[in-house]
């Protein structure tokens, strides 16, 4: 009979070679620098090339009594979004268009017309919801936040986020909890000018649609107002065909 | 109008509406507003309104698209004068009511070219960057029968056609078959727009009567038309236009003054007239850091207008002398507005104006210089938004700015009591020296209360 270690010799390398795999994984997984972290973040989210969503907005005050919103967006590609409300009876038809380099453009059909929005707007609540416009507008956080790990678990990065030079922002930094395995934002906590938390976002009901993860529910809490605004998602396409015009002044003043 | 005929227009527009467009997603949505003024000098109640909003709408998302509003409102005051008008069938004297057909019109998108929409049919054009006060909007003529809510426009019969040349070039071209005037204030403002008549020293005004010359239904004497081309430079909306068409207020073109007496008493009739008008206007909208900006300016080239006045012969007593002069010089003007609008960290909003002619006023030297001014700030998530500061100043003579100024002060509160329902109160403080349009009426203090329901 040979020894136990004679019969384990040729395994060695094997096992030396897995042990070896799963060091480089892990090594690998940790080599991801914040910011490379947050810009996979972002690319997930915007992975399809156009998306059409239909949503209902519930807004929820202190004392549980609510009002909806219900509203359809289109997005295409990182920076093109036109959101268009559908009710209550006195927004309907107001309609909002995000373009490349923050510029933004409302349609109020009362007025017949088209304005365009000064970035003083920006910070400001979107139709009475706890988003603003900034929130609304697109998924760039790479581009406008520096990063740094805070914490690294097996199922999540916690990634702190403070607004980069000359990047005008109500938030003095943000928390964010990712999913490591689909780098998808389920939580982030808004922090004001004076550091404390201000507004915290939870994303949950993560269904596969197509190729893509997304979260059917978001929930927007604004601790200093007491008011919830809660996203559900009733419909959502990826990679459909969306031509260009639809984020055009032309298209944005059509009611239907 | 018959309230037979009311009844049945509206049962006749929703009933065609529903056959004719069952399969185009018709949507039916509206509102109601009701509102009450008054007076708090006198104690008198100057406004009182109910107004019915429909609007119908529908259409193939991607081909055309339709639209409709017609307002049906009781306003004013019942008018009862003798027995019989208690018993009328259609109690058009106890409660006014009126049927305004505001518009009615067709969207055709990619008509004949791909890139050309087009819409037919009665509409409400509204160009130009200001708030309110557009120089440059001279398509449908203005409704200021509220003057407190102006800005308000009429629907006209129009062709509209914008044609999108690239992603960054746009023209607009509208054709107007036939001139519409605007509505003149009712109420306590209608005399600060109605023309003045001024008898020299010892003369006095008998009775005054006055006949208003429309264009004839022509193209040549009633058409108008406006072009306009829009683009976007350096981060900026900004766009030229030419309008070629009618003034929206009358002018008078002829007096005639007839002597009823032996102490200079004349009875006056006058005949107004809308003169020709070109207009070449530009605007632009954007920002400076956050603060966002626009400004709109409008040279406005008048065709001139020739006065004719009538009058008693001081040579030959008995007989009529004739006068000739001129209503309008052909001298151009221009009007303009620049504005801003911020909204502070606290969420506070200030949008503010500067106006350089207001709608009624022609001639360079009779145009006076405004600012226009709204503080707001919402609270409890939206559903109170209070606005301290709001109205406008006006300023006729610089030089003497403290003994020629007129000011509206009009501080709102509105209570969004929940989705689609707004109920506002509010106030109209009037002060001012001179002569202007507020000062005119600064003893006519008004405070108000309104209910809009959507739906």
């Amino acid at each position: 009979m040979r020894p136990f270690i004679t019969k384990a010799l040729p395994a060695i390398p094997v096992i030396l070679f897995l042990v070896a795999l799963v060091l480089m994984g892990k090594l690998m997984g940790q080599q991801l620098s914040p910011e490379d972290i947050l810009q996979k973040t972002d690319d997930v989210a915007n992975a399809p090339k156009n998306q059409y969503m239909e949503s209902t907005m519930l807004l929820i005050d202190k004392d549980g009594d609510q009002k909806e919103r219900k509203m359809l967006i289109y997005q295409k590609g990182e920076d093109n979004r036109l959101v268009r409300f559908l009710s209550p009876a006195d927004q309907k038809g107001i309609s909002f268009l995000s373009l490349p380099n923050d510029v933004m453009y409302l349609y109020l059909p009362a007025f017949r017309k088209i304005r365009m929005i000064a970035s003083h707007v920006k910070n400001e609540s979107f139709a009475g919801t706890d988003f603003s416009y900034d929130d609304m507008s697109s998924y760039k956080f790479a581009d406008e936040y520096t990063a740094v790990l805070t914490n690294s678990d097996d199922q999540y990065f916690n990634l702190e986020l403070k607004p980069k030079p000359n990047v005008d922002k109500d938030y003095s930094k943000l928390e964010m909890t990712i999913l490591k395995d689909k780098y998808i934002a389920v939580k982030i906590n808004y922090f004001d000018k004076g550091g404390n938390l201000w507004k915290t976002l939870t994303r949950g009901n993560l269904v596969k649609k197509d190729d893509y993860w997304v979260a059917m529910t978001m929930m927007m809490k604004d601790l200093k107002k007491k008011h919830n605004t809660v996203m559900n998602i009733e419909k959502i396409d990826f990679d459909i065909e969306m031509s260009d015009t639809i984020f055009t002044k032309r298209y944005l003043k059509r009611i239907n | 109008m018959n309230r037979n005929i009311i009844q049945s227009i509206l049962t006749g527009i929703l009933l065609l509406a529903g056959f004719l467009f069952a399969d185009d997603k018709l949507n039916i949505s509206g509102y109601i507003h009701s509102e009450n003024r008054l007076q708090t000098n006198e104690q008198e109640i100057t406004w009182n309104e109910n107004r019915l909003n429909l609007q119908f709408e529908g259409g193939k998302s991607n081909k055309y698209h339709f639209f409709s509003e017609v307002r049906l409102r009781g306003l004013g005051f019942p008018n009862v004068n003798q027995t019989s008008d208690l018993q009328l069938q259609e109690k058009s004297k106890v409660y006014r009511w009126g049927l305004e057909f505001r518009e009615a019109y067709v969207d055709l998108y990619g008509f004949a070219l791909e890139n050309l929409d087009v819409r037919i049919g009665r509409q409400i054009v509204s160009w130009g960057t200001g708030d309110a006060f557009n120089p440059t909007s001279n398509i449908s003529p203005d409704d200021l029968e509220d003057i407190y809510n102006f800005g308000e426009r009429l629907g006209i019969n129009a062709f509209n056609g914008t044609y999108y040349l690239n992603d960054n070039i746009t023209l607009n071209g509208v054709f107007i078959p036939l001139f519409t005037p605007a509505t003149l204030p009712i109420g306590d403002f209608s005399r600060a727009f109605s023309p003045q008549i001024e008898l020299p020293p010892g003369l006095s005004i008998g009775n005054l009567s006055d006949e208003i010359l429309l264009p004839k239904p022509s193209i040549s004497e009633s058409s108008q038309y406006a072009i306009k081309i829009m683009t976007t430079l350096l981060s900026y909306d900004m766009s030229l236009s030419y309008f070629k068409g009618r003034d929206d207020f009358p002018l008078i073109s002829k007096v005639e003054l007839t002597p009823v007496d032996l102490i200079g008493t004349m009875d006056i009739s006058t005949v107004l007239q809308y003169p020709e008008i070109e207009v070449i206007g530009g605007d632009f909208a954007g920002s400076i850091a956050s603060v966002g900006i626009w400004g709109e300016g409008a040279l406005t080239i008048p065709k001139k207008l020739p006065m004719t006045t009538i009058y008693p012969s001081f040579i030959n007593p008995g007989q009529l002398d004739t006068m000739q002069t001129v209503a309008l010089e052909n001298e151009s003007y221009f009007k303009y507005v620049l504005g801003g609008d911020y909204t502070f960290k606290n969420g506070m909003y200030l949008n503010t104006q500067f106006i350089h002619g207001f709608f009624h006023e022609r001639g360079k030297d009779a145009l006076n210089d405004y600012f226009s001014f709204r503080l707001e700030k919402n609270f409890f998530n939206g559903e109170l938004k209070v606005i301290p500061i709001s109205g406008a100043l006006a300023v006729n003579n610089w030089d003497d700015a403290k003994n020629n100024y007129g000011l509206v002060y009009a501080p709102e509160m509105i209570y969004y009591f929940s989705d689609n329902v707004e109920l506002s109160i509010g106030a109209f403080i009037l002060d001012g020296k001179g002569d202007n349009l507020f000062s005119s009426i600064m003893d006519k203090d008004e405070v108000y209360v309104k209910i809009k329901v959507s739906f």
